[in-house]
Formats: C-alpha cells, sequence, structure tokens
C-alpha cells in the first residue's frame, strides 16, 4: 500500500521562512532511514501560497483563477512524501518519529492512503489504466 | 520549474465515490496530452480522510488523530506533479481538467522547492547527499 504524508503549513512556512541547516540535516538523517527501509518512494517541499494559484471550475463551464496567498496556513501543504508501507498503522509508527527539529516541534502531519488499482474497480480498463495508473515518478 | 497541482476533496470524494469509466477515460485522455508534451512527471489520487490520519506533534509530542477530518473542501483528492516554464503555462494546462459531471471543482497549483531555493542553509554536502537518496528512493 502506499502513503501519502503531507506536512501541513504553518505561519513560518507561509511566510517562506527556509529551513535552517539543522533541519534540512534532520530531515536528510530522517528521509535516509526510510530509503535505507525500502519505505520512501518520493518527497517534495512546496514554495508558499503567495507564489501559487487556484482555479474555480464552477460546473457550468466557466473556470476562474485567484493568485495566492491563500487564507488557513494550517490547512495548507507544505510537503509531502510517498511512502510504500504495509499498513496505515505502520505509516503512523513512521512518523511519529519525524525530526522534532520541525516546527520547532509543532508540525502536524496528515496520512493519506494512495489509490491503486484495485480501488477503481470495472471503472479502469485496459484504453484508460496507461495514463491514469502508469505514471508515477519515472 | 516544477508545480504540485492539487485537486480539492468535496463530499463525494470524501465519501469514497469513484470515478465513473467515463470519468477515467476523460482523465486517462487529459493525462495523456500531458505527457506527450513532456508536462507530466507523476499523478495520484487519494482514498477518504477517513481511511488516514493526522500526527499532530506539541512541543515534540505526538498526538495520533484518526480520520475522517472535517472540511472537505480544504482536503486533497489527489494530485498531478508537473514540470512547466512558469505558473501561467501551468495555470493553461490545467484549466484543461476534464471536469464531467457538472459538479463544482477546486484545484490548488503550488511550485515546487528546487534546491537552489533553500540558499546558503543548503550545505553542498547535505545536497549530494539527498541528491544520492532521490536516486535510491526511486529505484525499486
Amino acid at each position: 500500500m502506499r502513503f501519502m504524508v503531507i506536512r501541513m503549513a504553518d505561519e513560518e512556512t507561509e511566510a517562506g521562512v527556509l529551513p535552517s541547516t539543522e533541519l534540512i540535516e534532520a530531515m536528510g538523517r530522517y528521509n535516509e532511514e526510510l530509503v535505507k527501509a525500502g519505505v520512501m518512494v518520493a518527497g517534495e517541499g512546496l514554495l508558499p501560497s503567495s507564489r501559487g494559484a487556484l482555479l474555480h471550475f464552477d460546473g457550468a463551464g466557466k473556470t476562474t483563477v485567484t493568485d495566492g496567498p491563500f487564507a488557513e496556513a494550517k490547512e495548507l501543504v507544505a510537503g509531502f512524501s510517498l511512502l510504500e508501507a504495509d499498513s496505515l498503522e505502520d505509516v503512523i509508527e513512521i512518523v511519529r518519529r519525524w525530526p522534532v527539529e520541525d516546527g520547532h516541534g509543532n508540525a502536524e502531519i496528515e496520512i493519506r492512503q494512495v489509490h491503486d488499482a484495485e480501488a477503481f474497480g470495472d471503472a479502469l480498463t485496459d484504453e484508460n489504466r496507461p495514463y491514469t495508473m502508469g505514471i508515477k515518478y519515472d | 520549474m516544477r508545480f504540485m497541482v492539487m485537486i480539492k476533496s468535496d463530499e463525494r470524494t470524501e465519501d469514497g465515490v469513484m470515478p465513473t469509466e467515463e470519468e477515467l477515460n476523460a482523465m486517462g485522455r487529459y493525462n495523456e496530452e500531458l505527457v506527450k508534451a513532456g508536462v507530466l512527471l507523476a499523478g495520484e489520487g487519494l482514498h477518504p480522510s477517513s481511511k488516514g490520519a493526522r500526527v499532530k506533534f506539541t512541543d515534540g509530542k505526538p498526538t495520533v488523530i484518526d480520520g475522517p477530518f472535517a472540511e472537505a473542501k480544504e482536503l486533497i483528492a489527489g494530485f498531478w506533479l508537473i514540470d512547466v516554464k512558469s505558473k501561467e503555462e501551468a495555470v493553461e494546462w490545467m484549466k484543461r481538467i476534464p471536469c464531467t459531471d457538472g459538479a463544482e471543482v477546486n484545484v490548488e497549483i503550488r511550485q515546487v522547492f528546487e534546491a537552489d531555493d533553500f540558499g546558503e542553509a543548503y550545505t553542498p554536502e547535505q545536497r549530494e547527499r539527498d541528491e544520492q537518496l532521490r536516486l535510491a528512493a526511486k529505484k525499486d
């Protein structure tokens, strides 16, 4: 099973405060453990929402574009990892060891299961499978 | 530059309603265009937050909260990782996401950090270590 581990944003990430060398090295050690355990698939960090945009499709053919920043820092995403693990419980144990240097010990992490082919059932066909299930960091 | 494009949850995705074959076909055709243009790097869909959890640290102490989480529209239902020349190009591509069922859809576009964005705190030694990790993680 694959899981997306989402580091939620906070005021510092939204203000564009860059990680210290100490934090970068702590995350590096943590990620190294996950790679060596064969758990880590990928990981990325995101720039503040001020560099982003929102698209709203109204369902009737009209699309509205709004430039960032967006309100509610703690509901935004600051970064993510993709992990391969046997269960949600295993991922929770991994995330419990998240570096305390991050967010000055106050980081919030969301864990979400990623769809595999089985989740789509009969709607997944030989025709649509290559471009719905086959795009995975390669 | 790379962008992460997140499709936001709604009541349907949080209820675990899966796309129909028609919707998957439309999304597949859209993704195929992105792949052929060399834009798409990765893409994933997520199960409802009821199958997830949050780990909240307070002064270094973790507390685990089981899903589901309130406020469906603040959650993520899936994402694309794309490589384009500008935010404007990302917006133009994403305006064409197939929205076939007449429902409202919200999409958030966010720029992804590259090594150069971290400034001096990112030492050459750490950068090299992380690059090796990235290569090791991709090998499966």
